[in-house]
């Protein structure tokens, strides 16, 4: 049995969260999943046609911003600029879209478009790699009747799946083809 | 997704909320318990910042504030009064008695010097009667002890008073033979009244003078005749002079096993204050509280939630957040409610001792004094006659 990293505590890190992301930092972003399914692709796996999004959802984040820059190609001057966008994994899996009543789970995946500052920024890089305690209470260990081998039958009460962490760069607006009349907002979170 | 809820800005008190229920169902107590909930939270932070508590810790941190003022409160009347309230049935309840002062344990405590010099106390004084043998000086009276009185093994005797004197002086206050030239024979024939009955005395004399004559036969025996003394010395008993006949010799003692109990005796099935943690007082009853007792009460909660929530957010000093770790403030929550707790209590022991009765008692004579001096002040008016 498993000591320290229990819901108890989990819970308040949550609200420690999210009351500095929400209420003390308040950095936000909105979140456009690729559809993938409405999208033509050509033999190489690239989008032949249009690419096409969900609508936007607005979450709150962490974001570290890498300084801009300008480099020059054959093709001329470009303009370059990172973000890194870190999101509490627990806001993503209570999300209710546009009022639906609907409550989902957002995945962020390589190839979703993050909109942030009028800026789009695509996402080639996820990091799910901050476990508290080490655990990931998704991975008790147990069979179908609960058992676990070693009498660890609450490891599913122990540890703590903290962020994901989405590295991102910067895409100039006429690439993503998303027009900014299509942006939506009433995303909310659900405690 | 477990989710423990934390304070979300009201609470409605219910009793058996508290964890001890001391006050839950007093009135007072209940109608404070929200409000000082508020009070807290605010005072915290809350409605601008979470504060990770539920109402449960803020009505045990309540409790705890009104239950320590009444410990400090009991505990500074316990010290006023110890001396007078030790010994009483612990039967009473204190809380709302006044305590007179009494002498109940000085009297207990000088006791002891009277018994030891025989006029009180609670050791008893047994006689006890030693045979003396013609031509025998000395006698083991530990020897005696063990077989005459039957005494334990482990218990002792220690002898305060010996019968082995001399006739006393007054027995030849009038005998004509005492040699001590004073007889009442000589002094008529000084007066020249010789010739009358040596019962009939028609000189009043002053007490002085039979003193002196009763000194001079004491030492005329001590010095001309064999003395009556003793030595004792460890368990042996020596008599002077060797007895010429056998008898018996009076002895006064007590047994140390009796003087060695310090167990005060007391009516049978009365339990007793024996110690400061019996004194019977009991919790406060809060409604009774005044506002200045409630005003330390509720800065005390404070402290209390402080301190819970120092705990809470230091149960682990960093905290994580999405792709970092944060550190709460938990160091200066520990810090500020452990500086707040000791200065209140600082405080209110402070204010109980200025209205301890020695304290009050120095400050009215300070205030006859003062008064007199202003008194003295005043002109004194001149009558003109």
């Amino acid at each position: 049995m498993a000591l320290f990293g229990g819901a108890r505590d989990v819970s308040m890190f949550r609200g420690i969260s999210r009351e500095l992301m929400w209420d003390v930092i308040v950095q936000e972003c909105a979140l456009y999943k690729f559809r993938l399914e409405e999208t033509n692709v050509n033999i190489y796996g690239e989008a032949a046609e249009e690419k096409y999004y969900e609508a936007p959802m607005l979450l709150n984040t962490l974001i570290d911003r890498q300084d801009q820059s300008t480099p020059n190609s054959d093709l001329g001057i470009d303009f370059a600029g990172g973000r890194t966008f870190k999101f509490l994994r627990d806001d993503l899996a209570g999300v209710e879209a546009n009022g639906s009543g609907k409550i989902g789970v957002v995945v962020p995946e390589v190839g979703d478009i993050i909109w942030y500052e009028n800026g789009y920024y695509e996402i080639y890089n996820l990091i799910n790699n901050q476990l508290f305690v080490g655990k990931d209470p998704n991975y008790p260990n147990q069979d179908d009747n609960n058992y676990n081998p070693y009498g660890n039958s609450d490891l599913a009460n122990f540890g703590y799946d903290v962020s994901i962490i989405a590295e991102t760069h910067y895409v100039p607006a006429d690439r993503v083809g998303i027009s900014e009349e299509r942006l939506i907002s009433s995303i909310k979170h659900v405690k | 997704m477990a989710v423990i809820p934390i304070y979300p800005g009201s609470s409605s008190f219910f009793p058996g909320d508290t964890p001890f229920g001391f006050y839950d169902n007093q009135i007072d107590f209940q109608v404070d318990a929200d409000k000082v909930v508020t009070y807290v939270s605010r005072r915290l932070g809350y409605p601008i910042m979470d504060v990770e508590l539920q109402d449960l810790n803020f009505y045990a941190a309540f409790e705890d504030a009104v239950t320590t003022y009444g410990n400090e409160l009991y505990a500074y009347k316990v010290r006023e009064n110890y001396l007078s309230i030790e010994g009483s049935p612990t039967a009473s309840n204190l809380n709302h008695e006044l305590i007179t002062p009494n002498f109940a344990s000085v009297v207990r405590y000088t006791e002891q010097y009277g018994e030891e010099a025989g006029t009180g106390g609670t050791t008893t004084w047994y006689t006890g009667s030693v045979p003396v043998t013609a031509g025998q000086q000395d006698y083991d009276l530990k020897t005696w002890a063990s077989e005459s009185l039957g005494l334990d093994n482990k218990d002792f005797i220690e002898v305060k008073r010996i019968f082995y004197e001399a006739t006393p002086a007054i027995v030849k206050f009038f005998d004509p033979y005492a040699g001590t030239g004073t007889g009442m024979v000589n002094m008529m024939d000084t007066f020249g009244w010789g010739n009358y009955s040596p019962a009939i005395n028609f000189v009043m004399m002053p007490l002085s003078f039979d003193m002196q004559k009763i000194q001079a036969i004491e030492m005329s025996d001590q010095v001309r005749r064999s003395q009556y003394s003793f030595e004792l010395i460890n368990n042996n008993l020596r008599i002077f002079p060797i007895p010429q006949r056998s008898g018996s010799m009076h002895i006064q003692y007590i047994k140390l096993s009796e003087r060695n109990n310090p167990i005060s005796k007391y009516p049978e099935g009365q339990y007793n204050v024996t110690n400061v943690s019996n004194v019977n007082y009991c919790n406060p009853d809060y409604c009774e509280i005044n506002s200045i007792g409630r005003s330390w009460i509720f800065d005390y909660t404070l402290a209390v939630c402080k301190e819970i929530l120092g705990y809470i957010r230091g149960k682990y000093t960093q905290v994580p957040i999405p792709g970092a770790e944060t550190t709460l403030n938990q160091s200066d929550l520990l810090t500020a409610a452990t500086s707040e707790k000791e200065a209140l209590v600082t405080r209110l022991r402070e204010y109980f001792d200025e209205t301890s009765r020695s304290n009050l008692l120095a400050v009215k004579a300070a205030e006859a004094e003062s008064l007199q001096k202003i008194e003295a002040a005043v002109p004194y008016p001149i009558y003109i006659g």
